[in-house]
């Protein structure tokens, strides 16, 4: 037990029950943490190999889509240990009412993606003070 | 667990030591299960250990990690002997603790890990590279190194 070697980052392949992807190539689940403040929404998703250019982010109908295309090339020679593949990233999310849906922002470094929801003004929780 | 059923010797069945080993092996299983990425232990198996990929060309060893969310200026590539080691930490950014989580999936910590080169490199001709979280390292190979084909003269 000492001795194992801790296991390295999992990459999960998309579950094919989830929807078919009408793309070629191999598609994962990216790791996402979702944290939530008064006033936004934040979706920070590990894409490694992505470029910014190559990644779709589209809303409809409250279902956010998270798509980044790999155009990582394979490397050449023999492989000597491959713990990992390189491919896309598919994950959709189901978005509240409550996002005001023009004034997302996304932004991107070094293949982390982060996606700033701001919550809609009725949305925010307002104290209400008791006046005696 | 059948192995630890006593088993009446037959021709044709495994041998002691092997029951042994499978026996061996279905305990490290449970281990693993316990303690491993699901298990209900995996909090403390935990952390940020990043995959790797190498391969080899007549040339040069190849080397591509994925480390997103790793500042470049941050990770320490240190070559001793056919040793290379990587290492390096990756940060959460998030500041405030008032925050609900609602969902947590990445892995952060600090990481290091070392691999041994199958043949010996140029220290000095290493080119990194990282780009859109993914570090890339070329390796050339010594000319001692390198692959050399012997051709055998038939008379």
């Amino acid at each position: 037990m000492a001795n194992q070697e801790m296991q390295v980052v999992d990459k999960k392949e998309l579950a094919p029950e989830s929807a078919e992807l009408t793309r070629n190539g191999l598609y994962f689940t990216p790791a996402v943490d979702i944290f939530e403040t008064d006033t936004e929404l934040s979706v920070v998703v590990d894409m490694p190999g992505i470029h910014p250019d190559d990644i779709e982010i589209d809303l409809r109908e409250n279902i956010l889509t998270l798509v980044g295309e790999s155009k990582e090339e394979q490397p050449k020679g023999e492989d000597l240990l491959v713990e990992y593949k390189s491919g896309g990233y598919y994950r959709t999310f189901r978005v509240n009412d409550l996002i005001d849906h023009d004034k997302i922002a996304a932004s991107m470094s070094d293949g982390v993606l982060t996606l700033k929801l701001p919550k809609s003004a009725k949305a925010t929780p307002r104290k209400i003070p008791v006046v005696t | 667990m059948r192995s630890l059923i006593p088993w009446r010797w037959k021709e044709g069945q495994s041998a002691p030591e092997n029951a042994l080993t499978e026996f061996r092996r279905e305990v490290d299983d449970l281990f693993n299960q316990f303690f491993g990425k699901s298990g209900p232990l995996s909090y403390f198996a935990g952390g940020f250990n990043p995959p790797f990929d190498i391969s080899e060309t007549d040339q040069e060893i190849l080397v591509k990690a994925e480390l997103p969310g790793v500042d470049p200026k941050e990770i320490e590539v240190n070559i001793s002997g056919s040793t290379l080691t990587i290492k390096g930490d990756k940060r959460e950014e998030r500041e405030e603790k008032t925050e609900n989580m609602h969902r947590v999936e990445r892995s952060f910590g600090h990481f290091s890990r070392s691999i041994t080169l199958p043949c010996e490199v140029k220290e000095d001709s290493v080119e990194a590279g990282f780009k859109n979280g993914v570090l890339n390292l070329k390796l050339p190979k010594t000319e001692s190194s390198k692959k050399k084909s012997i051709k055998i003269d038939v008379n």
